[in-house]
């Protein structure tokens, strides 16, 4: 986790959630790129983060969007977080003895656009949570800024701020992450993304 | 001569116990700078581990009408290094004389923050372990926040947090105090939302934090003199 | 079967356990080391401060109720896993209103009770009308704590203090570290896991020790000495209860636990070896 450096938040708002991942990649103390991005769409409703050893992350990105697509030829349907909750988590135990280095974090609207997020620690134990989820370096940071900003039933609008202040602010105090960020509002209608300009130091 | 050798039975060396003299008792402490106010808050918490020794003791100390210090890390030290403060404010060691009585005042906050400052430093290869924050008023009335680490390095801030939940509580008071990430401009803060986001913090960080919890010691720091509000936090 | 103890092996980690007493520190030199003359001791080691504690006491319990502040401890000090002395007294009258007890080690114990007493005969001899209150002692035993953790040579123990002072009840515990803390309820060592829950579940029910009565807090006592004699290895079922109140301080009789529990379950039952 502090190899390469970078964190993942998602929240639930009122019949919405949002994702958000900051830039950064870093070997150690030293930033590499900018541009480097740890959430990623899994279905036109999900989003999958994955913060962790980049070599991990680019890997399991491409293992999970074979898996997925599997899923939806075999099914004829796209896969419910949930379920892909317990795809991410068996797939993470297969490792047991010999872990992926990633968190992930798993974040959508199910069939009846009812919100889900989730989080798993290395080797697949998932974490269902009712208001959010962070992970990666800056997960201290991140507690402490969703426990005091975040509240029930958010207006996407206002989800989309209460994410980028808790993520900006934690980042800020991580040097190990930030360097911009990411935020995806997944909403029944649409899906908000953002770039975020924040502190480059 | 003797023999290096072992003759008959393998050579048992002693077990090497090397005793840790520094245990973490866990603990949060803020302190916010206002125009005319200081606030300095921490909770009463002693850990060791998983197991909670007492629910109640302050790691805050009045030391004068507008200077109050506030530790935490290891109880021990941190109590060791209050009761040598307060008796360098009456016989200081860096000059030594007694303060008090050598110069008829009591020391002022900025020379508190000097001392304390140089007295953690003189244990610099046996330190202290202690995170200190000195709140207050400096000569001009208006708040003032000294933090240090445990050799003695200091600087004077707006605001600051230390001791075990301070990578939750730091961010929120960058953004809330100091208006990081907001497009709004810095403006100064009541008493009043000052409180409110002391306390705010502690209760988010007691959710999180199993060191930090079971009550909140806040002291507000006015011309009028030092306040002691308390308020309760939870207990798990 | 094997039964020479030292061959059976210990189930606990030697490094992480702070009262562990096994194997015993030695002072011989090792066969086959060479001992170099005029340096050290004469063991031809040197000098060393980091210790462990030999003999030992386990858990000292504490606990303040209206009119003053009631302390347990069992009689036995351990030799690692030999009960080596089954008669020792844990609890010590310091002065008329303040006893202490210790866990840890006994010869520290017996080094700080010397060390208390000669400052109350200090303090008697200077006839001046004062003596040292438990605040103080617990002041005083703090910075001898303190000061030797501070030197590397700790005494290894944790003391707890009970006592009445100007109508206030007192009850504060120090360990080998320097640490002080005062609560409505103490308890060292495996007492610590054993019996702290039960005596806060019993202070938060009655809402506080100022609503406790001596009768409803020395049976409290003495059922977590109970739970302590029947899960702690280490402990004895003889031990005693000190009460201070206004009135002054009584270190009871040694009690036997014996007859407060139940064996007659298993008089009929075959099997598991019987």
């Amino acid at each position: 986790m502090e190899y390469n450096g970078g964190a993942v938040v998602a929240m639930v708002g009122k019949n919405c959630v949002a994702i958000a991942c900051d830039k950064r990649l870093g070997v150690q103390a030293m930033t590499i790129s900018t541009e480097f991005k740890k959430i990623f769409q899994a279905t036109p409703k999900t989003y999958l983060g994955l913060p962790g050893l980049a070599t991990d992350v680019q890997t399991l990105a491409e293992k999970f969007r074979f898996k997925i697509n599997m899923y939806k030829l075999k099914e004829e349907r796209e896969i419910e977080p949930r379920t892909l909750a317990h795809l991410v988590s068996s797939t993470l135990y297969e490792r047991r003895f010999g872990p992926w280095f990633t968190e992930p974090v798993v974040a959508g609207l199910d069939k009846n656009n009812n919100p889900f997020i989730c989080n798993t620690d290395t080797i697949g134990c998932i974490n269902f949570a009712k208001d959010f989820v962070v992970s990666g370096t800056s997960t201290n940071q991140l507690y402490g800024m969703c426990e005091s900003l975040w509240e029930p039933d958010l207006e996407p609008e206002d989800l989309f701020e209460t994410i980028s202040q808790a993520l900006m602010n934690a980042v800020d105090r991580d040097c190990l992450a930030g360097w911009g960020a990411e935020v995806v509002v997944i909403t029944p209608d649409k899906i908000i993304t953002r770039t975020l300009k924040s502190r480059m130091d | 001569m003797m023999s290096t050798v072992p003759s008959e039975l393998p050579v048992t060396a002693p077990i090497e116990h090397r005793f840790d003299p520094y245990v973490d008792n866990g603990g949060t402490l803020l302190s916010i700078a206002g125009k005319d106010f200081c606030v300095v808050a921490a909770d009463t918490r002693l850990s060791e581990g998983y197991s909670i020794h007492t629910r109640y003791v302050p790691k805050s100390v009045k030391l004068s009408d507008k200077t109050v210090i506030s530790m935490g890390g290891c109880y021990a030290d941190c109590l060791t290094l209050t009761k040598r403060i307060q008796q360098n404010m009456e016989a200081s060691l860096v000059a030594p004389m007694w303060y008090r009585h050598a110069h008829g005042k009591t020391m002022s906050t900025a020379a508190i923050a000097q001392m304390l400052s140089i007295m953690l430093y003189q244990k610099r290869f046996f330190p202290f372990y202690s995170w200190c924050i000195l709140g207050g008023l400096d000569e001009e009335g208006r708040g003032a926040v000294y933090t240090y680490d445990p050799v003695g390095s200091y600087e004077r801030e707006a605001c600051r947090c230390a001791g075990s939940a301070s990578s939750l509580i730091q961010p929120f008071l960058d953004n809330q105090i100091n208006f990081k990430n907001q497009a709004s401009e810095r403006r100064e803060l009541s008493l009043d939302q000052v409180l409110r986001i002391t306390k705010d913090s502690f209760t988010s960080a007691t959710e999180r934090d199993i060191y930090t919890g079971d009550y909140l010691e806040i002291f507000v720091i006015t011309s009028n003199g030092v306040e002691l509000q308390k308020m309760g936090l939870k207990k798990d | 079967m094997d039964h020479f103890p030292t061959n059976w092996g210990n189930p606990r980690n030697e490094d992480g356990e702070s009262y562990n007493t096994y194997p015993m520190a030695s002072n011989k030199v090792p066969q086959g080391v060479q001992q170099i003359a005029g340096y050290g001791h004469a063991s031809g080691h040197p000098t060393t401060h980091t210790q462990s504690p030999v003999v030992t006491g386990t858990s000292v319990l504490g606990l303040k109720f209206k009119d003053g502040v009631l302390m347990a401890a069992d009689n036995l000090a351990s030799y690692g896993s030999l009960a080596r002395f089954r008669d020792v007294e844990r609890l010590h009258k310091v002065s008329d209103f303040t006893v202490i007890g210790a866990s840890g080690d006994i010869s520290d114990f017996q080094y700080v009770k010397h060390l208390l007493d000669a400052q109350m005969i200090k303090e008697y001899n200077a006839d001046d009308g004062h003596s040292l209150a438990t605040p103080h002692v617990f002041e005083y035993l703090w910075r001898i704590m303190y000061n030797r953790r501070s030197k590397m040579n700790p005494l290894w123990n944790t003391f707890v203090l009970g006592g009445v002072h100007k109508g206030e009840n007192f009850l504060g515990a120090i360990d080998l570290k320097g640490t002080p803390y005062q609560s409505p309820s103490i308890a060292t060592g495996f007492g610590s896991h054993l019996a702290t829950p039960m005596l806060r579940k019993a202070l938060d029910n009655a809402g506080g020790s100022e609503n406790l009565t001596r009768e409803e807090a020395e049976k409290l006592l003495v059922e977590c000495m109970k739970v302590c004699w029947l899960r702690d290895a280490r402990s004895s079922f003889k031990y005693q209860i000190a009460a201070i109140t206004s009135q002054g301080v009584s270190i009871s009789e040694p009690h036997d636990l014996r007859p407060l529990t139940y064996w007659e379950h298993g008089r009929d039952v075959r099997g598991y070896g019987a």
